[in-house]
């Protein structure tokens, strides 16, 4: 069985294709239901997130998986294939789980360490496993890039510093009071970034956003959007009065707040701490303003300059991560081969417990007169005998340390018990791989084998 | 005896130091319990040497820095449980080793003079101990508030401004710190103050108690503290000031009582010698 991987993603392909390509504004559930249900892969999970469209599937025949899989992507979202073709990448085990551990660790994301995509994988995952369209592999696979996304944001800083000016503006408002709850914001002028920054400071829990705009529509639109009043601009003052925090945005030539203006309206409240965040190009806010105590002054180059600094250190976090990443990667492999084994593993124990089987059969005409405990007795000690004569092969079999090295075992473990020969499919020799039936197969077996031993 | 509070304290030191440069949470913890261990040893310790003399051990500078350092280790970790913050620890620490280093070195004789042996005596140097490690706990929280401060004045985000905690915090936690150790500040020198007055009566020939005046360094230099710290009471009650000059006062006043608590009782005579 291999992992195999098939999408597009922001290093791929334009917005316009990837918007074109994504399967979250339909429902994701629903794609990976109808993928499952034309598709040959034995499991497959829908990844879709503004950034990339991928689909990860468990496939015994990656080249015929493939195929599928642009097929669907064309049908599903009724596009010819040549407009996708050559945006699309993909990659199979390897390669294919190192895409994953990557994408799970946001090293792989437009703002690198970016927290939510790690989210979005589970959210996908889960949206595949409540409609059992996963199975075996693509769970260890998913759960082991959980596992690697965690560890990679809490053993290096890759997500640490905000990387939007924004957010950076909240970090700084933070460090200055502390938790935000109970502050007072005041915002001059509704523009993009003024809202955003009202959006955040709003998350956290602020007490109150006043908003005042030389046009009150801007005031009242931005007021509704984030829960605030609004003051008259003429009350500008009166309002920054009362403020612990204030951001101006206006569209203003000239600087509209001065030294003095913040001295005047401080008065009483002079001991205590003003954030001035001003986002404006020209800048709303006098520069002689932050060198009253107490009064923090920080402008958009300010905050740009900040964002910079941040994603330099994160850049600088990414060969860390990257070392996570292969670390887990090879101990994901390592699972992987021990995996490849289960057939012949499979095969060789059901040859031995035949012959088991055979021989207790023969000897059914000398058995039948002990009682019931004695025979079951010997059912047990014989089927103890075969276990342990197999555990130690079954082990090393599993460990082994390459590929090459494993098909060569594989085969000769196949040869010694002929283990093709009996028409057991599965193990047919030098392939080593389980197709979905082969692996019903061996379900039914198995539980055979259990009916059996419940019957003895 | 107080070379085991010693090497756990480095232990601990050297853990908040590793938790302060990697921000790992794990070595936080690690921190705390070993610091709790340090001061467990340290409550054995002085505990002993209560049994074994009858009374706390701090009639000698020596030992008294050693209760000094107990008292500075409990506040400390009463300021983290009750802040979850841990990021002071790496300050507070090498103050701890530092001058628990004395004690180890040399460990002095208690010998009680007579006329000592009064409970007003024991309130008198519980009450200074425990003023002066508040005050150490705020010069901390102030020095680091201006580290702080500067960073976010001067949009010079660095080392530090990702380690410590905000600027209100440290503010809060520095006062609170400054408003504690004044008040037991003034009881000790009140206490002080009355009960030589009152032994003077009882023994007006002892030149110790004659000598007992401003003109005594100790004294003075204790009075000079007082006279910070409640400053920097009334310029935050009153005059409304916080931030970076409250910060600026409480390192101030620590400095004054380093200096008055180590330099003053090991180099210069002074008729305060108990």
């Amino acid at each position: 069985m291999h992992l195999f991987l098939l999408g597009v993603s922001h290093r791929t392909a334009p917005v316009d294709l990837r918007e074109r390509l994504d399967f979250s504004s339909r429902d994701v559930g629903a794609a990976v239901e109808s993928l499952a249900a034309r598709s040959s892969a034995a499991e497959s999970v829908v990844l879709s997130t503004c950034n990339r469209s991928e689909i990860y599937v468990a496939s015994s025949d990656p080249a015929r998986a493939r195929e599928e899989l642009v097929a669907f992507l064309g049908d599903y979202h009724q596009l010819p294939k040549d407009v996708f073709l050559p945006h699309l990448f993909a990659h199979d085990d390897d390669a294919a789980a190192q895409h994953l551990f990557r994408v799970a660790a946001g090293l792989d994301s437009l703002v690198v360490g970016e927290p939510q995509i790690l989210g979005q994988v589970k959210d996908a995952f889960q949206a595949a496993a409540e409609r059992h369209c996963t199975g075996p592999l693509l769970n260890k696979a998913f759960h082991w890039a959980f596992g690697v996304g965690k560890r990679v944001r809490s053993e290096t800083a890759l997500g640490e510093g905000a990387v939007s000016v924004s957010f950076a503006a909240v970090s700084l408002a933070r460090k200055i009071f502390g938790r935000l709850d109970g502050r007072r914001v005041l915002i001059i002028g509704a523009g993009e970034v003024s809202a955003l920054t009202a959006q955040h400071l709003r998350s956290h829990g602020v007490a109150e956003i006043v908003i005042t705009s030389r046009t009150a529509a801007h005031a009242d639109g931005l007021a509704a959007a984030v829960g605030g009043r609004t003051v008259p601009w003429d009350e500008m003052r009166q309002a920054m009065a009362r403020a612990d925090i204030v951001v101006t945005a206006t569209g203003s030539q000239r600087p509209i707040i001065f030294r003095e203006d913040v001295e005047a309206v401080r008065g009483r409240r002079r001991a205590e701490p003003l954030f001035i965040i001003d986002v404006a190009v020209p800048r709303d806010v006098d520069p002689a303003v932050t060198e009253i105590e107490q009064v923090f002054l920080y402008n958009v180059d300010d905050l740009r300059g900040i964002v910079q600094e941040n994603l330099a250190r994160r850049g600088a976090e990414i060969a860390r991560a990257e070392a996570i990443i292969a670390e887990e990667l090879t101990r994901f492999t390592a699972w992987q081969r021990s995996r490849r084994t289960i057939p012949t593993v499979v095969a060789l124990r059901q040859r031995f417990d035949d012959i088991r089987q055979a021989e207790l059969q023969r000897l059914e005409s000398r058995l039948s007169g002990l009682p019931p405990e004695a025979r079951a007795r010997i059912d047990e000690v014989t089927r103890l005998i075969v276990e342990k004569l197999l555990l130690e092969p079954t082990e090393q079999l599993k460990a082994l340390p390459d590929e090459e090295t494993q098909a060569a075992y594989t085969e000769a473990v196949n040869r010694l018990f002929r283990l093709g020969d009996e028409g057991t499919a599965e193990s047919a020799a030098g392939d080593i791989d389980t197709s979905p039936d082969t692996q019903d197969a061996m379900r039914d077996r198995r539980s055979v084998r259990a009916d059996r031993r419940g019957g003895a | 005896m107080n070379v085991l509070p010693l090497l756990l304290y480095a232990a601990a030191g050297i853990a908040y130091a590793i938790h302060f440069a990697r921000r790992h949470p794990q070595a936080g913890r690690i921190a705390t319990t070993l610091l709790i261990f340090a001061a467990l040893a340290h409550t054995f310790v002085i505990g002993m040497q209560t049994m074994e003399v009858g009374h706390v051990p701090y009639a000698n500078p020596s030992r008294a820095v050693s209760t000094f350092v107990w008292l500075l280790a409990l506040s400390y970790l009463y300021l983290e449980v009750t802040t979850d913050e841990r990021a002071m620890g790496v300050f507070i620490m090498p103050i701890l080793i530092g001058l628990q280093t004395i004690p180890v070195v040399s460990p002095g004789v208690e010998r009680m003079d007579p006329v000592l042996d009064s409970p007003w005596f024991w309130v008198h140097v519980s009450s200074l101990l425990f003023a002066y490690a508040s005050f150490a706990l705020a010069g901390v929280l102030g020095l680091t508030y201006m580290v702080q401060f500067k960073e976010i004045k001067k949009k010079h985000l660095g080392y530090f401004y990702t380690r410590l905690p905000s600027l209100q915090t440290l503010d809060v936690m520095n006062w609170r710190a400054v408003g504690v150790g004044w008040l037991f500040l003034t009881l000790g020198v009140a206490v002080g103050a009355l009960w030589t007055a009152q032994a003077r009566l009882v023994a007006p020939e002892d030149p110790n108690l004659q000598a007992m005046s401003l003109a005594d360094p100790k004294v003075l230099v204790t009075v000079i503290t007082w006279g910070v710290y409640s400053f920097a009471v009334f310029a935050r009650k009153t005059l409304g000031w916080t931030g970076r000059r409250t910060a600026w006062l409480s390192a101030l006043g620590f400095t004054i009582v380093l200096l008055n608590f180590l330099a003053v009782s090991y180099f210069i005579t002074t008729s305060h010698t108990f």
